[in-house]
Order: structure tokens, then C-alpha cells, then sequence
């Protein structure tokens, strides 16, 4: 049964209640989820991870590997740890991982199976047959094994907040609060940072310590809490978490905004603090480990310290008679506190030998009349669901004794998570038994029982002593103790069992279930290192991290193989320290926030008519117009496709990259960055370009302007712009000082339109009727500058669809009206709106490339017959010695092709493969010869059959032959006749109409 | 995340910043003389040292500026910021810096955190 502690002054009278498993309960404000259950005698909180074994709550802290549970308050938050998480009233807590109920969990026939849940038994039973893992296994582990639900109907409104600051101290018990009271009023800005929402770590988690000079712990705590608020150079962050401590003392911190309050939907639940520091203080103390002994997971076991909090700082009492098992001082104040409050332990079982065990413990238990056992350990416990008999050894005789709750202290380990993290050394203390910090790789000072100092009367030397590197000021620390000042703890990891069955087990991770038999067989398989051990067998890799047990296995892995524990090593301790959202990681960067929409001065018009829009980059491009409300994507791009080449259609180019590039040396520079030449070039005139990387390969494509030497404009794939613009940078900074090149990027700068067609010219009369359009005035690839309104414009003779056409620049302040005065114009020769989609379709029928369509990176021009546009007079650009490597030179590379269908009513599909066979075999045995992929795959409206292009090793040479493209689904293959990539006026007679 | 010393900027968070691969590999200055395997060294092959490393960064995200710097890829340490038109630093400035977080050997992890 539960007492309770009336002198607790860290829980409100307030009543709230709760629900768990659809169970009411009433708790205190200021409860956490796991007081509110033992305060309710609830001891059975959850299933563990892979043999489903009853599980209850272990620990008083950050440190719980067991008591996981679900709020389902919370949008259905999982696996969140019932000993931190504060309650309030109307909250409703589920359990995790059990079917179809808590007490009645079909899972736990893992527990009889366990044979095949051995270490490595991912590896070893799920090894075939093929398919099998996919369809049968893993979702069947992913049911059964594993822990809670993911969250659902949740937007996050999680903030960032950034910090530059002089110190940081992590944690703020008694040395964090003692190092704070240094830098009051001094010139460092401070941050002191703690987990829980008050001050004082050990000082209210216990009854250690009596007084601090002269004043009771909560006195002291007070005092000290309004000097630090009252100075004005440190903050304190109650409620925060750091979990990350990174290179150049860079700190992450979590904030719950909302402990113990219901989440307020239009608020930010969570602040992420991103911290930049020059000294950080680690403070965070220690965590108490257990002993592994039979049955060491019954829900019942709980460690002692963890007991002890629950009375002082919870006022909860777990259990009245709890039975004390320990291998050092440390329980003395749990002893004490329990006879103060006419509670009477079962028994004291202490592993040290009699002689070894303080004078005042021993005196204790003899007054008070408590079964002692000394050089004693505990054999096992045994329950159903809960512990009910407790099995002690001592020597050779076993005592059973009844009690339902077992406390349990193997020692303590100083925190060095976020030591090891700065990459900072870490030693073994043969005094402690445990690792210690030794050599910080950064600005880290680490004190107390952190540093691995368990005493009270040096902290005061230790504080002064380690800050007295930077200018603070001198604190005196008086302490007088209630416990024995010399820590005592004699080595124990694991008891020895007496029972052998299967269900009885020695855990050494109760969060992974990793049983101290999956260590040995580990070992004995080979997997002796450390770290292959803790993958092998999933050893400290749960979401505690083996926060109360990875040092135990450290130690019992190393008397396995006989060598020191220093020379085993730890494990990597990795960032996050705790379990840290991804809620809070986002931040605001979701849904609409997680990246900017461009779009373009047109867009408010393509909304009114219906266009359906396609992201390319972060452009907002529309991909087709939907002429009715049933019009299919395929039945629009057909009408478009038709359309245009019949009278005249309007693309909204605005999002092509746009660059301007002006100097003395700009024709230098645009003949070394760009495969064509432009020497010879005349004023006023356009070419389409390709840009290489070094490796010979397509990187980006567009058209260049050039207005004079001095002066060009490049334009550039829609999502390419700003890689290009940072290429060309990079060369001019770089390789090519001695350049006088200025490069801008002028994308925004313009409205561009793409307007092609047979009708073109007489819409363009019609627009522009001061500009001559005839052949001769204004001929194909040539540009002009007009004043047009009150404003400029620029129109080139250019063409992506193999019609005539003219691209018109104007700025975007003005691109909606003329688009608008286009429109009209343009209604009696029918002009239409088009798409990307259409774009892509009326050059596949052209045969223009689409650079990451045709290409991937591993094309050169001449894989795409594009010798022309290679400046072979040029003495040098970028990649053009690679052309002629003997990789880039053979003559079977892949070759772009056109692609024609044998029998005009099959659809070649884009990114099929190429093949000899008509038809796949059923099933396949060998491998089949690969030739190439369908690059690009549409239906012509226009030639009325689908046409592809394609990417076929060889392709040039195998022009009129006849091959097969594979189909979605089917085994039997398209025949198709490789042709020449033009499927539309070859002649470029509509292009230059 | 580190902190990087932009030599026009000043200090500013790694993430403002894209790293550019191995410095001082420069460009030849008539590419057609080479023999396919001198180009191919240029284009495909980089070192990638654990310790002391010459490397480019690019302020991508403020003044867009390439600069050179030293750093140790065992530690993260900078150990110098230096413009393109600077002199290589000698490695033997370096040689009293710190090797390894553990002073582990130079090839393998950088996980070791237990002193020996
Ligand atoms: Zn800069």
C-alpha cells in the first residue's frame, strides 16, 4: 500500500483527475503521470518492447526505460515518459504495446517464444524466403513488437529560439545553483537551464543534506532563486532540457511550454533553444543504476533514489514496506525517512560485508527491529504481474520474504551524456565505480556529482576552485548532512540465479528487453567490440539509452572477457540526450512554412481560368488549363497540343533563370562556361547554349543573348537558375580572378512570355502594331528592344515547340495588363493558355531535349547528336577535354533516339526499358539485355499515335531498326521502329515560317 | 554545427555556409595538353584526410564569397580562414594542434571516449 508524505511542499492541494486505460483517477496539480499512478496504487503501467512482459514504473526521471504511455490528450502523443510528464486535469492516458488490454495481452506469448528472440534474431530467423520480410515479417513485428502509436491531426507550432551567451549551466540542483550565485552581477551573461519546474535537484529529492549555511535546503533554494532573478545578467529556463551538446559549444535545448497544462491549440507548445555559448557548466548530476538479478523487471522493482523522490518531492509513498536492496551507503536517507514517517522496510539487504556497512545504518536497523541481511544479495522475485515473494541469498541459505515492492540501488553514475557528447574524455573511478570526466575537448567545466565528486563538503573547494578561471565571484557552502559524508559501494552487477525457466529472466536493458544470457551468447558468437555488441544484440539502444543500465553491461561484458572495463570502452553516447520531436526540430517550417512559394505576376489569372498547377523548384507553374470541369489531364494536354500547332497558344515563362552577365571580359568568360562559341556571334542575336560540368556532362541548357561583348543574358532551366548563377561565381572567384565579369540575377526582374503558333505573327501584329514582324525585319533567334506603353520591353524570335514564336520580357509590373491585352487580341485567331505539360509534349514532337528528362547527369552533347553546338575551334571550357575521354568518346554509349510504334495504337510509357525480347519470360532467371529507357513517352495529338524519345546504347547506328519497349504490367512487349528524334516539321519550315 | 569566421563576415553558423571540397586543386591552364589520366586526376580524384585538411568554403547564404580554411576533420577544429588570393599556410603551423579528440590512431572512428 501507498502512504503519503504531508510535508512535501512541491505538490498543490488542488484535485484534478485523470483517465488511464479509461480509468478515472484523481491526482494532485503538479503530479507527474507516474505519481499520480502510484498514488493510486496502480503499479502495472505498461508491456515491455519485444517479449511484451509486464512492466511497471521504474525510476523517478529522464532515466525510465519502462513506463512509456500514450497521451491520447495530446494528439495521441506515444512513448512519452510517465515520470516526467506533468498531469493535469482531463487528461487522458492510454498504455502502449499490449492487445487487447493491459492486464490481458495476447503478446506475451513473445515471452514463451523468447528462444527465437535471441540477440541478432532480426538477423537470424527472418533470413527467407524471398519475400517474406516485406509481406509477412516485418508487419508482423511492427505489430507486435515495439512501442506506441504515432500522432495524428497534430500541427505543431513549435518556435525557435537562439541564444549567444558567455555561460551555460545545465542543471540546476546544488552545484548549478551554487555556480549561478558565482556570476551574479558579474559581467558574463548567464543561462541556468533546468529540467524540472523547480530548483534544487538532490535538496528536494531527498533529505541528504540538513542545512546550507545555517538555512534549510528550500531556504537556501529561495535565497538563492531571487539573487539570481534579482541580478541581471542571468536567466533561468525551468522546464528545458538540453538534450544536444554540439561542436563550438553549440547547445540545444527543448522547453515544454505547457507542463502540466493542457496545450493550448493556438499556442507554441515546445521551444527549441538553440544556444551559442563560450563555457558551459555541466551540472546535471547523476543517475542511479540497478542490479541485474532474476526477474529484475516485475513491475514492483523500483530504484531507491527514485523511491526517495517520489516521497520528498512528490509526497507520495510507494509502498509502506518496501524491501531495500543495495551494494552502498547511499540508502541510509531512504531508511531514515521512511522510519520518519512510521513506515517500516521488510528488510534491508545490503551485498557489502557487515564490517563495511555504516555504524548508523546497522544501529537503525537494529532499533527499529528491520530484517537485515548483510553480504547478502537478492536471488530473484517472483509475481504474477507484480512482485510477490522476493528470494534472498546469503551465503549458501535462501530466504523468501513477501513484500510487493523491491528498492534497488547498484551505485551511482555520474551524467557524462553531454560531456561525452563535446567529445570530452571520460576515465573509470575505481572509488565509484563508474566512468567519470576527464579531459573536456571543449570550454567544459563539469562539477559535483557530474565530475563524479559524491562529496558534499568539497563542492564548495571544487566550485571555486574550477571557476576560478573566469572572473566570478567567491561562495561559501556550509553543509551540514543527515547521511555519512564517505560514499561506500562495493562492486555488483549481476546476482547469481538459483531457478532456470524460460519466463525468468536477468535484464540488462528493460527498455530493448535484453537479457544479460543475449550479452553471453553475443560474445560467444563473436561480437566481443562493444560497439557491434550493442547492434547486435540492441543493447542500449532504446529511447532511455540505457540510461540506468549501459555501464552495468560495460561492466559484465568486460568480466566476460577478462579484461579492465577501461579497455572495453563505452559506447558512443549520441545526441539527442532525451527523446527530442520532431514537432519540435520543425519548428514553424511546415505545411506552408517548410518552404516558399514562388509564383509568378501572372498566377491570379491562371486561378481564374482554371489552370492546374505543377511545382518545379519552388515555382508555381501551371501544368495544364482545364478547359470544363471533367477535363482530364490527358484530354486537356491533347486540346492544348492540338490547338497551338493549329493557331497559336501562350505560355507563362516567367520562372525561367534569368542572369545577366556584363564587363570587359564577359565574351571571354561566356566562351570558357558554355560549350558554344560566341565569338563570331553578332550583336543582338540568340543562340540555345549548353553548360558542362568539368566531367564533360549536361548540367543546364537555355538561351543567350548577347547585346554586345560586354553584355549577355543567359537564361537558364526554371530550377537550375540558382546552381548556375553559384557555378559561374565560383569560377570567376575562383579560377578566373583576372576576369572582370559582374553577374546578377535578373529572373524576378521580368514577366516572360512564350508565344508560338502558326497565328502568332498576326496576334503579335496585332498587339504591337509599331513593330515589324515580317522574316527579314525580325528573323528567327534575334531580339530587339521597344518602348512599349510607359514602360520597355525586349521580344525575341524563339521557339520551344517548333512553331514560330516570340518570347516577350516585360516587367512584371506591367506583365498582367499586357498578358490580359494579348488575350484579346488574340481571341479571333483562337490563341489559347498552355502548360508545362503541353510545353513537354510539343517539344518531344520536335525532338528538344528536357534537361533532366533526356538527361541525368551522365549524357554529354554528343550522346544527344548535339555536335553542333560544341566550339571545337575554341581552345577551352568547362569539360571539353572530358569529351574526348575514352569513356565519353565510345562509340556505344547511350544515344538519344526517337521511338516510333509498330502498331500505332500502343503507348510507349516513359521510363521503360529497351529490349531485344517481344516478350518477358514468366518468370525471370537471367538477367535480360538491358539497351536503354524511354526518356520521354507522349501521345501525339498532332501525328495522332504516341512517340517517344529514348536514351538506347549504340542509338545512332541504329536508325530503321526494330525493337521492343517493356510495358506496365504485361510481359508481352511494344514493338517499335527507332527513328530519328524529330517527329515534326524536320525541315524547320514551321520555325522559321 | 560549427562556426565558421567568414574572412569579409565575421562569425556566422555553419549553416550559412557550403562547403566546396579540397582547396588548391587549380584548374590547368590548357586542359588539351593533359593526358587522360592527368585530367582524370583533376576532375575525380580528392583527398579526404582525417586531420589536417585544406578546404573551401562559400558564404552561400550572405556575401557569396569563396575563402580557403584549415580544418581539422578529426575535431572540426578551424585552425585558420584565409582568403583565395592568400598563401597556402605551411602544415607545420599546425603541427602542435590537437590530432584527435582521444588521440585515437588515424585511421578509423572518432568515437573513442574512454582515456587510456
Ligand atoms: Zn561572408
Amino acid at each position: 500500500m501507498t502512504a503519503i508524505n504531508n510535508d512535501c511542499q512541491y505538490i498543490s492541494k488542488n484535485k484534478i483527475s485523470f483517465t488511464f486505460d479509461g480509468k478515472i483517477y484523481s491526482a494532485y496539480d503538479g503530479d507527474t503521470v507516474a505519481s499520480a499512478l502510484l498514488r493510486n496504487n496502480v503499479r502495472l503501467v505498461g508491456r515491455s518492447f519485444k517479449y511484451h512482459r509486464p512492466r511497471g514504473i521504474y525510476t523517478c526521471g529522464i532515466e525510465e526505460p519502462n513506463a512509456l504511455v500514450q497521451i491520447i490528450s495530446e494528439h495521441n502523443e506515444p512513448n512519452t515518459r510517465a515520470t516526467i510528464k506533468r498531469v493535469y486535469d482531463g487528461m487522458e492516458i492510454i498504455s502502449q504495446n499490449r492487445w487487447p488490454s493491459l492486464r490481458h495481452d495476447f503478446g506475451a506469448i513473445n515471452n514463451i517464444l523468447s528462444p527465437i528472440f535471441s540477440a541478432g534474431f532480426y538477423y537470424k530467423t527472418f533470413m527467407g524466403p524471398k519475400g517474406f520480410w516485406k509481406n509477412l515479417y516485418e508487419p508482423l513485428i511492427r505489430r507486435s513488437a515495439g512501442l506506441g502509436k504515432p500522432p495524428k491531426n497534430f500541427r505543431s507550432k513549435s518556435t525557435h529560439q537562439y541564444h549567444n551567451t558567455d555561460v551555460v549551466i545545465i542543471g540546476a540542483g546544488l552545484s548549478g545553483l551554487a555556480a549561478a550565485k558565482k556570476f551574479i552581477n558579474t559581467k558574463y551573461k548567464v543561462l541556468l537551464i533546468e529540467q524540472d519546474c523547480y530548483l534544487g535537484g538532490i535538496l528536494k529529492n531527498s533529505n541528504k543534506v540538513k542545512t546550507i549555511n545555517e538555512l534549510t535546503p528550500q531556504e537556501w533554494i529561495s535565497e538563492t532563486e531571487e539573487l539570481i532573478l534579482n541580478s541581471k545578467n542571468i536567466t533561468i529556463l525551468k522546464n528545458t532540457l538540453v538534450t544536444t551538446y554540439n561542436f563550438t559549444n553549440h547547445l540545444i535545448a527543448l522547453e515544454d511550454k505547457f507542463a502540466g497544462k493542457k496545450i493550448e491549440l493556438n499556442k507554441s507548445e515546445l521551444t527549441l533553444h538553440k544556444i551559442r555559448t563560450s563555457n558551459t557548466i555541466i551540472t546535471n548530476g547523476h543517475i542511479e543504476r540497478f542490479i541485474s538479478f532474476r526477474n529484475n523487471d516485475l513491475p514492483g522493482v523500483m530504484l531507491a533514489s527514485s523511491f526517495e523522490k517520489y516521497i520528498h518531492r512528490y509526497g507520495v509513498v510507494p509502498e509502506k514496506e518496501p524491501v531495500i536492496f543495495t551494494n552502498n551507503s547511499s540508502s541510509l536517507s531512504l531508511l531514515k525517512k521512511l522510519i520518519s514517517l512510521g513506515c517500516k522496510p521488510k528488510a534491508y539487504i545490503d551485498s557489502r560485508k557487515k564490517d563495511n556497512i555504516e555504524t548508523e545504518i546497522k544501529k537503525i536497523l537494529k532499533d527499529n527491529d528491520i530484517s537485515f541481511f548483510s553480504d547478502a544479495e537478492i536471488e530473484g522475485c517472483d509475481g504474477n504481474k507484480k512482485i510477490e515473494t522476493i528470494t534472498i541469498r546469503q551465503g549458501k541459505s535462501f530466504t523468501k520474504l513477501k513484500s510487493s515492492m523491491l528498492c534497488v540501488s547498484g551505485g551511482y553514475n555520474p551524467d557524462i551524456h553531454l560531456f561525452t557528447q563535446s567529445k570530452g574524455l571520460v576515465k573509470w573511478d575505481k572509488n565509484i565505480l563508474s566512468f567519470k570526466p576527464d579531459t573536456p575537448f571543449q570550454k567544459t567545466i563539469t562539477l559535483g556529482s557530474t565530475s563524479g565528486n559524491y562529496n558534499f563538503k568539497k563542492l564548495c573547494d571544487e566550485i571555486n576552485e574550477k571557476l576560478s578561471i573566469l572572473k566570478t565571484k567567491k561562495v561559501s557552502l556550509d553543509i551540514n548532512l543527515n547521511v555519512p559524508n564517505k560514499f561506500s559501494i562495493n562492486e555488483l552487477w549481476e546476482t547469481k540465479k538459483k531457478n532456470n525457466s524460460n519466463w525468468s529472466k536477468s535484464f540488462i536493458d528493460l527498455h530493448n528487453d535484453v537479457t544479460i544470457k543475449d550479452l553471453k551468447q553475443a560474445i560467444t558468437e563473436g561480437f566481443d567490440r562493444i560497439e557491434h555488441l550493442k547492434r547486435y544484440t540492441t543493447n542500449s539502444m532504446g529511447t532511455d539509452q540505457g540510461k540506468i543500465s549501459s555501464i552495468n553491461s560495460l561492466a559484465i561484458v568486460s568480466k566476460m572477457l577478462k579484461k579492465e572495463i577501461s579497455e572495453v570502452g563505452t559506447t558512443t553516447y549520441r545526441p539527442p540526450y532525451a527523446p527530442l520531436s520532431f514537432a519540435a526540430i520543425a519548428g514553424r517550417s511546415t505545411y506552408e512554412f517548410y518552404d516558399p512559394e514562388r509564383k509568378t505576376s501572372i498566377h491570379s489569372w491562371h486561378l481564374k481560368n482554371n489552370a492546374v498547377f505543377e511545382d518545379v523548384g519552388q515555382w508555381k507553374r501551371p501544368w495544364y488549363f482545364k478547359a470544363s470541369e471533367n477535363e482530364t489531364m490527358y484530354q486537356a494536354v491533347q486540346r492544348e497540343s492540338k490547338m497551338l500547332r493549329e493557331n497559336a497558344g501562350i505560355l507563362d515563362g516567367s520562372t525561367l533563370g534569368k542572369i545577366e552577365i556584363k564587363g570587359r571580359d564577359a565574351l571571354e568568360f561566356m566562351n570558357l562556361m558554355y560549350t558554344n562559341a560566341f565569338s563570331k556571334m553578332k550583336a543582338m542575336t540568340s543562340r540555345y547554349a549548353m553548360m558542362l560540368g568539368e566531367d564533360g556532362m549536361i548540367k543546364d541548357d537555355g538561351i543567350i543573348c548577347k547585346i554586345s561583348d560586354q553584355h549577355f543574358i543567359a537564361t537558364t532551366t526554371s530550377s537550375g537558375a540558382p546552381k548556375v548563377l553559384a557555378d559561374m561565381e565560383e569560377y570567376l572567384q575562383t579560377e578566373w580572378p583576372h576576369l572582370q565579369v559582374f553577374l546578377n540575377s535578373i529572373t524576378e526582374q521580368f514577366s516572360t512570355f512564350n508565344i508560338s503558333g502558326p497565328k502568332t505573327r498576326e496576334i503579335m501584329m496585332k498587339v504591337f502594331p509599331d513593330i515589324d514582324f515580317s522574316n527579314d525585319a525580325f528573323p528567327f533567334m534575334t531580339f530587339k528592344n521597344f518602348d512599349y506603353k510607359e514602360t520597355k520591353i525586349r521580344i525575341m524570335r524563339a521557339s520551344f515547340t517548333g512553331e514560330l514564336g516570340y518570347e516577350i520580357y516585360i516587367p512584371p509590373k506591367f506583365g498582367l495588363k499586357l498578358w490580359e491585352e494579348i488575350f484579346s487580341c488574340g481571341k479571333e485567331y483562337n490563341l489559347i493558355p498552355y502548360g508545362t505539360e503541353t510545353m513537354h509534349l510539343l517539344r518531344a514532337e520536335k525532338g528538344y531535349i528536357v534537361i533532366g528528362q533526356e538527361t541525368d547527369g551522365t549524357v554529354t552533347p554528343i550522346d544527344l547528336n548535339y555536335n553542333w553546338m560544341i566550339g571545337k575551334n575554341k581552345k577551352d571550357f568547362i569539360g571539353k577535354r572530358s569529351l574526348s575521354r575514352p569513356d565519353t568518346s565510345r562509340e556505344d554509349r547511350k544515344q538519344l533516339v526517337g521511338l516510333s510504334p509498330i502498331n500505332k495504337k500502343d503507348i510507349i510509357e516513359e521510363g521503360q526499358h529497351i529490349v531485344e525480347l517481344n516478350e518477358l519470360p514468366k518468370k525471370i532467371t537471367n538477367p535480360i539485355k538491358y539497351l536503354g529507357h524511354v526518356s520521354s513517352g507522349y501521345h501525339s495529338p498532332n501525328l495522332n499515335h504516341s512517340i517517344g524519345l529514348a536514351m538506347i546504347k549504340g542509338g545512332k547506328n541504329l536508325l530503321g531498326q526494330k525493337f521492343f519497349v517493356t510495358a506496365t504490367g504485361k510481359t508481352k512487349n511494344i514493338p517499335v521502329e527507332i527513328v530519328k528524334p524529330v517527329f515534326i516539321d524536320p525541315e524547320n519550315k514551321r520555325l522559321t515560317s | 554545427m560549427i562556426l565558421i569566421k567568414c574572412p569579409y563576415c565575421g562569425y556566422r553558423d555553419q549553416s550559412e555556409f557550403t562547403s566546396g571540397g579540397e582547396a588548391h586543386v587549380i584548374r590547368p591552364k590548357n586542359p588539351q595538353s593533359l593526358s587522360d589520366k592527368d585530367w582524370g586526376e583533376y576532375v575525380f580524384y580528392r583527398n579526404n584526410p582525417k586531420g589536417i585538411f585544406y578546404e573551401r568554403w562559400v558564404h552561400s547564404h550572405g556575401c557569396k564569397k569563396w575563402f580557403n580554411v584549415v580544418r581539422n576533420t578529426a575535431t572540426d577544429q578551424i585552425l585558420k580562414v584565409y582568403k583565395v588570393n592568400e598563401k597556402r599556410p605551411d602544415l607545420s603551423e599546425f603541427e602542435n594542434t590537437l590530432k584527435s579528440p582521444s588521440g585515437e590512431p588515424l585511421v578509423g572512428s572518432g568515437n573513442f571516449a574512454v582515456k587510456k
